[in-house]
């Protein structure tokens, strides 16, 4: 099982590489990426058959935790690494002119992610946070389309994200002061002891604030309806699909593993709330494609957020659900935008010139909204029981809050959608910079990616029922803690769960932690 | 395979055939037959209808630990008869020359429209079918919402951008009332952790009273927003205005209805008369959810029909009315008697059955003129007799005069009121009859009597493929209003079904101890008195003489056809002095409020997002969270 360090090795060695071989070849620095992504999905799949339903830990290095660095894998891992390549493979650069960097950048973020779905331990999700943040300050800033705003924007984004990795870091240490350790089984074991104080509590807060400008959390995201304008689509997809995602997991990986208590839950709860009121109200107003992606897309996190917000595996197999959902919908959409581009206005009767486009926009629409028999259906019809199941009150206004916001969703979006199918008669007059009339060869291959998201999302309809058990045995194993604590110290423990219960009574054992809390 | 199956497989099968030649004109032919079809196999389950045992389907799908079904009883085979006769019309009407002119009227990509028309009215059919086969609340969800899409659909299909909007109007609506919907499901889940219909009751009787009225009122947020009730009707008249032609004949005859189905499996099927009527708000004993929808419906009945008297679109008129009758079927409904349930639900076939016919004409007078606007028709009657007469007919109905069928159900309804010592509410509905009454005076007046304009002296009578389809509703209307006695056996059928008292007939209509009523009796009476009236008229009567159309006077002055005396904007000043400072839009207030609010909150949140600080922004995030913490902290950690 080792060779899975090679997820974040490869890559990383592979951006280092690629200066160097295109002086040799051209063509072999482009082929370099792509080659190593399907290697690692390679792997991926033959550690998901050798795995089972079992996990596993690679210490690096020889060093036994709660030293040196460990990675932790098990089938939530690899099913997100799977995602991770996949992604990449879609949104590689495939027949741009770009410059060699841009492929070192893409490779640095790809290691990065990986590093993010993998690490144990607190420090190296924080460093590999940080690789993730440097390599997408890169990459938008060498947009070349809009080279000089692409440059302000990611000035902006550098400050708020920067600022953010410092709450991170402070949320870290205090982590580090209050238990002396940052390998995430160790800090399991000791949390119920340690962390669940106020100094421990607000070590979370940071944590999830700091992580939460990465996950488009409610309200530290201004930057997404900027930034998402200026790059190109396939970044917008990896942003808005994949790298909120990771850092939603890394906000999960803490939640789970250490502060399974109903104050964590609640904020979580809340932001998720605001999130989603605030990104459908905002995307309401909207006049042009990109800002209602973005803000729709914010109010997706928000959404994600809530499921998480459910205590245990139910909450956590919803939000991967979600997660899955929004990454399949919103990559679709963000592709379909690069031809129904620009402002709403210029979209008007845009069906009668791409007819197809249009179909494949209202089907994504549709499953985002949650109508029957589409996917969105049963994830959202999952969230909102499940939220009702709870106890707390709160849940059941966030239920009328993510029922109100669907009802404003639908409005938007279908007051977009009947634009499109309008019939205007002053069309031509209107100088058009629709940018579907020029057929790049870019365009037309965007256009397949999103006929081919489309695919995955009727073929997700068919097969629901399998996907939706894989899902929710993945959760139930990555929501225990005792079975990661188990894993990472087969030996270690035991004894010192046992010690712990002789000693002292009162003291739960992690056990029986997650029924109380 | 049972039944059931058969009837799903067949009907999604058709949808699938229709997808397929969408493109060629054997459209016209097909979509006909195969509603014929579907309408055979409903037959073959006509045993439901006269007592006979549900009808269940042999799919159930698992999924997220939910197990949905699917059966037929004999309200669901009711409705789905309504559905397919509505739709069979519709589709008769549609294919004979009424496709050319379409076509036509689309332009280049007129063949596709009229396809996609043909399809979609198919879809309607089939996710009716679903919603009515319905066996749980996730189904009755799932079908729910398939039913409002399409319906969304259909409206959306109409090329104008004020269709459009209407459209988006009526989707907005429609997904609220799914939403409050899911809201209450998620309510009884989290009570009883079940959605089967059985166990509702069980988890009904757990909830706390306040609980329960939270309850019923999202059911009946749910279900109003799409039958139309005050003062969630804002959307449907618009709507139904602006779809295309046949379209909206069947939209107006039956979609909407399904609110009242909804109504009667959930609030008289499943929680019941005793349980409504104990659910009091404020410690009211008269401020129980029975009384408060009874005056629902009666406002209903009241307000749209005095809207619809201020129409000059005839589409618009029938539109209102279309939501106005929906009270009347409402009251009889929750009053839960054998008469007054009978009447509300025989009112849904009587109404489907004269609101299509009535439709139609309007459809087949645009075929004609182009145009609905009471301003510009008139004096079509010899132009287009038959048309008239179908016009007549479908107007007495929907007054609710005898000898039509609304009278019937109507009557029944009446009837319950008195006996039931509901007299306010009976002044309600009568008032409403008057201005039903009023308005259908004016609807065929405008078309059909008074002036007959120049431009309209070639118009002829539509041709027969569209007659036929009109003239059988019309037939309906009549014989079924001649004899009760045909449907009232699938009302009975449906009360023995969802435990109501039954009600007893025979052939002519109502066995009452209290005074029945006998429609044949009625209508021999009537057609002798019209008999003795026609002899003195044209054997005993003086000279009479055929004048022209044009050759007409008033005031002691001729009037060419050059000089306009038809109209039809302040139709009836007299009235409208009297009734017209209430018309005041109140309900509209309420929407723009709503909307109002929802830009209120957009713009701060949108201004929210727009600072210029966004590090700051994240530092009073973080003092904000963190000073949270710590005033918790003294509670809980």
């Amino acid at each position: 099982m080792n060779e899975m360090a090679l997820l974040v090795a490869l890559p990383l060695l592979g951006a280092f590489l690629i200066p160097v071989v295109a002086r040799i070849s051209d063509f072999a620095a482009k082929l370099l990426g792509p080659l190593i992504i399907l290697f690692i999905l390679g792997l991926c799949f033959s550690a998901w058959n050798a795995l089972g339903s079992s996990a596993t830990a690679i210490y690096l290095g020889g060093f036994i935790p709660p030293m040196g660095i460990t990675f932790y894998i098990d089938q939530f891992a690899i099913l997100m690494s799977i995602l991770v390549s996949l992604v990449f493979l879609v949104i590689w650069p495939w027949n741009k002119e770009v410059e060699l960097r841009e492929y070192s950048l893409y490779l640095l973020l790809l290691a990065a992610s990986f590093g993010l779905v993998l690490s144990g331990d607190l420090f190296n999700l924080y460093v590999f946070y940080e690789l993730l943040a440097v390599a997408s300050y890169g990459l938008i800033a060498n947009q070349s389309k809009h080279r000089g705003l692409a440059a302000a924007v990611t000035l902006r984004f550098l400050f708020i994200s920067s600022a953010g990795s410092v709450l991170l870091l402070l949320g870290i240490a205090i982590i580090y002061t209050l238990t002396g350790s940052l390998n995430i089984a160790h800090l399991a074991v000791v949390a119920p002891e340690k962390l669940h104080n106020l100094a421990g509590f607000s070590a979370f807060i940071l944590i999830a604030i700091g992580a939460g400008v990465k996950a488009e959390m409610f309200p530290v995201n201004a930057w997404v309806s900027e930034v998402y304008a200026v790059v190109s689509k396939p970044l917008a997809v990896l942003m808005a699909g994949l790298i909120s995602k990771l850092a939603v997991i890394l906000i999960i990986r803490v939640l789970l593993m250490l502060y399974q208590q109903p104050e964590a839950l609640q904020f979580l709860l809340i932001v998720g709330v605001l999130g989603v009121i605030s990104g459908e109200l905002v995307a309401w107003r909207a006049r042009d494609m990109i800002r209602m992606l973005s803000f729709s897309s914010i109010a997706q996190l928000g959404l994600i957020f809530i499921a998480f917000s459910i205590a245990g595996e139910k909450g956590l197999w919803i939000g991967l659900a979600l997660m899955i959902h929004h990454l399949i919908v919103k990559g679709g959409l963000f592709f379909l935008a690069e031809k129904l581009n620009g402002s709403f206005a210029n979209l008007t009767g845009c069906a009668s010139r791409s007819p197809f486009a249009v179909a494949l926009f209202v089907l994504f629409v549709l499953s985002l909204l949650g109508i029957p028999p589409l996917p969105g259906f049963w994830i959202k019809l999952a969230l909102i029981l499940n939220l009702a199941a709870e106890v707390d009150s709160m849940y059941f206004y966030a239920i009328v809050f993510i029922l109100i916001a669907t009802v404003i969703e639908a409005a938007y979006l279908f007051k977009l959608i009947t634009r499109m199918y309008q019939i205007e008669e002053s069309q031509q007059l209107l100088p058009t910079s629709h940018s579907s009339s020029v057929k790049t060869s870019e365009n037309r291959l965007y256009y397949r990616f999103a006929q081919l998201f489309a695919v995955l999302l009727i073929s997700v309809m068919v097969f629901i029922s399998p996907i939706e058990k894989t899902l929710f045995n993945i959760a139930r194993q990555s929501s225990d803690v005792n079975f990661y604590i188990k894993t990472v110290f087969p030996g270690y423990y035991r004894s010192h769960a046992i010690s712990k219960q002789q000693t002292d009574p009162k003291q739960l054992s992690p056990d029986k932690r997650g029924e109380t809390s | 395979m049972t039944n059931l199956d058969e009837l799903l497989i067949f009907s999604g099968l058709s949808l699938l055939a229709l997808f397929f030649a969408r493109k060629s004109l054997m459209l016209r032919q097909l979509a006909p037959v195969l509603y014929a079809c579907i309408l055979l196999i409903l037959i073959k389950m006509s045993a439901l209808a006269y007592g006979g045992a549900i009808e269940t389907s042999s799919f159930t799908i698992e999924l997220l630990g939910f197990e949905m079904s699917w059966r037929f009883d004999a309200l669901s085979w009711f409705f789905a008869v309504i559905t397919l006769i509505a739709a069979l019309a519709s589709a008769v009407f549609m294919s004979g020359d009424w496709a050319r002119y379409y076509c036509e009227q689309q332009g280049e990509k007129g063949l596709q429209r009229y396809g996609l028309l043909h399809l979609v009215l198919m879809l309607n059919v089939f996710t009716m079918l679903i919603l009515l086969a319905s066996g749980d609340l996730l189904s009755l969800f799932i079908g729910w919402e398939l039913v409002s899409w399409a319906s969304f659909w259909m409206m959306a299909l109409s090329p104008e951008a004020k269709a459009r909007q209407a459209a988006v109007k009526y989707l907005v609506y429609a997904m609220a009332g799914a939403m409050a919907l899911l809201a209450a499901i998620a309510m009884i889940y989290a009570a009883g952790g079940t959605l089967q219909y059985g166990q509702l009751v069980a988890v009904l009787t757990e909830l706390s009273k306040t609980q329960q009225i939270v309850l019923v009122l999202l059911f009946s947020t749910a279900f109003s927003i799409k039958f139309g009730l005050v003062p969630f009707h804002l959307w449907q008249a618009k709507a139904y205005a602006y779809t295309p032609g046949p379209g909206a004949a069947f939209l107006a005859a039956i979609s909407s209805r399904v609110g009242l189905y909804a109504f009667v499996v959930v609030f008289v099927q499943l929680i019941g008369f005793a349980q409504l009527h104990s659910l009091d708000i404020l410690h009211s004993v008269w401020l129980n959810i029975q009384n408060i929808l009874l005056w629902i419906a009666a406002l209903t009945v009241i307000i749209p029909t005095y809207i619809a008297l201020q129409q000059h679109d005839a589409k618009r008129l029938l539109a209102w009315h279309g939501i106005g009758q929906g009270g009347y079927m409402l009251l009889g409904l929750m009053m839960f008697d054998s008469i007054g349930t009978a009447g509300g639900l025989m009112h849904v076939f009587n109404y489907a059955s004269y609101q299509a016919a009535l439709f139609l004409t309007i459809v087949a007078v645009v075929y004609r003129t182009g145009t609905s606007d009471f301003n510009k028709l008139g004096g079509l009657v010899t132009q287009m007799p038959l048309t008239f007469l179908v016009m007549l007919i479908g107007i007495i109905g929907l007054a609710g005069l005898p000898p039509m069928n609304g009278f019937v159900s109507k009557w029944m309804v009446y009837r319950s009121l008195l006996l039931n010592g509901q007299p306010l509410l009976f002044v309600a509905a009568v008032f409403g009859t008057l201005g039903t009454i009023l308005s259908v005076y004016k609807l065929i007046h405008n078309t059909f009597l008074g002036q007959l304009r120049l431009e309209h002296q070639q118009v002829k009578e539509v041709p027969w493929s569209m007659l036929i389809p009109m003239l059988a509703l019309s037939l309906i209307t009549f014989i079924t209003g001649f004899m009760p006695g045909l449907i009232l056996p699938w009302i009975a059928s449906i009360q023995q079904s969802i435990g109501l008292p039954v009600i007893a007939y025979d052939l002519g209509g109502i066995v009452y101890d209290k005074g029945g009523l006998d429609m044949i009796y009625v209508c021999m009476v009537m057609f002798y008195g019209f008999g003795v009236g026609a002899v003195i008229f044209y054997f005993l009567g003086g000279r009479s003489k055929r004048v022209h159309q044009y050759d007409n006077y008033a005031g002691g002055h001729f009037l060419s056809s050059k000089v306009r005396y038809h109209y039809s904007n302040n139709f009836y000043p007299g009235l409208m002095n009297l009734i017209g400072p209430w018309y005041r839009g109140s309900v509209v207030w309420l929407e723009k409020a709503v909307v109002s609010l929802v830009s209120l909150a957009s713009n701060l949140f949108e201004h929210m997002y727009r600072s210029r600080q966004p590090v700051m922004m994240l530092a009073v995030v973080m003092v904000f969270a963190l000073f949270a913490v710590l005033v918790k902290s003294g509670a809980s950690i």
